[in-house]
């Protein structure tokens, strides 16, 4: 291909960056970017691939059994008009994956964004139903919880933030940029054992779980789906045959695993916290007259605060996945040895 | 295995005959080609080139930085094994497809090589 004669303008291009998913931006920018003749051509080509590009990553991203449950959760607890509003906008989340872990700069700011407004919104309720004299059904030992917990919220998600930073940064990043294929084939192997042995666990903690719900008389559908997911999980976990493939195959093949797991670990956390959600909604319908308002304001924040945990779970494994698959997709293979042809099947 | 749909043949074609060139750019300009006189959209190329890949059907690596590219990393794709596989498979049946109206209709002298 030719060389471009012009470049688009900045701000032109930053506007097209936008709008193209984190996964396809480093492709579909450069490819923009060397057919650029015009900033009109540009902007018309730019309209004709972004959105396809956007409705091939909703496809590639898309989790459909940790769609499902989220949009159950939003029925649940907000009703269905939310539900129908929120649904593109969980979509198109989807295919905005980024590529990489959040910063940490970021991630805390974001801790502090939400203790802060839970800390208003909680300080708020206290000075318009003021514990003495008691009006709202809750009694004022309730209300001295809600203050410590308030005070405390702050650190305590920033710390568990940091934590979660400080444990992906631990956690040992793929081999150097030129391996052979035997090491990448090494490297799978590893990643499937571990993969397999932690789903064969949490495939047998879903059964415990299942069994514990469908004792205490849980939600039906939760329990159905802790055992669907630990059915699929203990199956999952079954040795599978490795085929022989090339170095190119191994890395296709490696990568795509990668996805999968990452996908099924997402929707395994959604999974975990919903019967604590659905038990704060059951509490929401179950409080005694006149303190209605008060207890769903208290249950939003709660509500917000364990989304909170589990997006930070997700966007930091989920963002280490992508990482993986990003350094999978610019690994070289060294050419060993053993690996070269030998002179006689090369006259062949 | 899944029988592959007609942009899906022109799409691993294109990448069938650029060898170690197949990129996004050059891919979508043989794929014009291939596809004449029909016009077909990058962005679905990249759908497509993103669904054969999710199928297994091609992989993709992406290469070093480039100038003309803005400092940007070309996407290279490359077809696997059940790709070949799906491709003969469809190359078959449009032989089959020729051979009969050649036989109905006469005029069509389609060898393959």
């Amino acid at each position: 291909m030719e060389a471009a004669l012009s470049e688009p303008p900045d701000w032109l291009e930053r506007i097209v960056l936008l709008a193209i998913p984190p996964a396809a931006r480093e492709a579909v920018a450069g490819d923009l970017w060397e057919t650029y003749q015009n900033p009109q051509q540009y902007i018309v080509e730019a309209f004709r691939t972004v959105p396809l590009v956007i409705a091939s990553q909703m496809r590639r991203n898309l989790n459909l059994p940790a769609l499902m449950l989220q949009s159950a959760l939003i029925f649940i607890c907000l009703g269905g008009p939310a539900t129908l509003l929120l649904l593109p906008a969980l979509l198109l989340r989807d295919a905005y994956q980024p590529v990489a872990r959040p910063c940490p700069r970021r991630a805390i700011r974001e801790a502090i964004l939400l203790s802060s407004g839970a800390m208003v919104l909680l300080l708020l309720i206290m000075s318009i139903h003021s514990p003495f004299p008691i009006r709202t059904g809750v009694d004022p030992f309730t209300w001295l919880s809600l203050f410590l917990a308030a005070l405390f919220l702050s650190p305590f998600l920033c710390l568990f933030r940091a934590g979660l930073i400080m444990q992906a940064d631990r956690c040992k990043p793929l081999a150097a940029n030129d391996v052979s294929k035997d090491a990448l084939a090494g490297a799978y192997e590893n990643f499937l054992r571990g993969a397999f042995c932690r789903n064969m666990l949490e495939g047998v903690a879903l059964v415990f779980a299942a069994a514990v719900g469908f004792f205490f008389t849980w939600n039906f559908l939760l329990v159905g789906l802790f055992a669907l997911a630990a059915i699929y999980l203990l199956l999952d976990s079954l040795p599978r045959p490795s085929s022989v493939c090339d170095f190119g195959s191994l890395r296709a093949q490696y990568q795509r695993e990668l996805a999968r797991q990452g996908q099924l670990r997402r929707f395994l956390r959604w999974l975990w916290f919903a019967p604590v959600l659905v038990a704060l909604h059951a509490r929401l319908t179950e409080v005694p007259a006149g303190a209605e308002a008060v207890t769903a304001l208290l249950n939003c924040v709660a509500v917000a605060i364990l989304c909170f945990l589990v997006a930070a779970l997700n966007r930091e494994h989920g963002g280490r996945v992508q990482e993986q698959i990003g350094f999978l997709d610019r690994m070289r293979e060294t050419v060993t040895p053993a690996s070269l042809p030998s002179p006689s099947s090369a006259s062949r | 295995m899944d029988s592959l749909g007609q942009f899906e043949q022109i799409v691993l074609t294109a990448i069938l005959a650029l060898d170690a060139n197949a990129y996004g750019v050059t891919i979508h300009a043989k794929v014009e080609d291939l596809s004449r006189p029909k016009k077909a959209t990058r962005g679905a190329v990249y759908a497509t080139l993103d669904r054969m890949e999710d199928k297994g059907l091609i992989s993709s690596w992406l290469s070093e930085p480039t100038k003309e590219r803005g400092g940007r990393s070309r996407r290279h794709y490359r077809i696997e094994k059940s790709g070949e596989k799906a491709l003969r498979e469809s190359a078959r049946t449009a032989q089959r497809l020729v051979e009969t109206i050649a036989q109905n209709l006469g005029g069509l002298a389609w060898k393959p090589r």
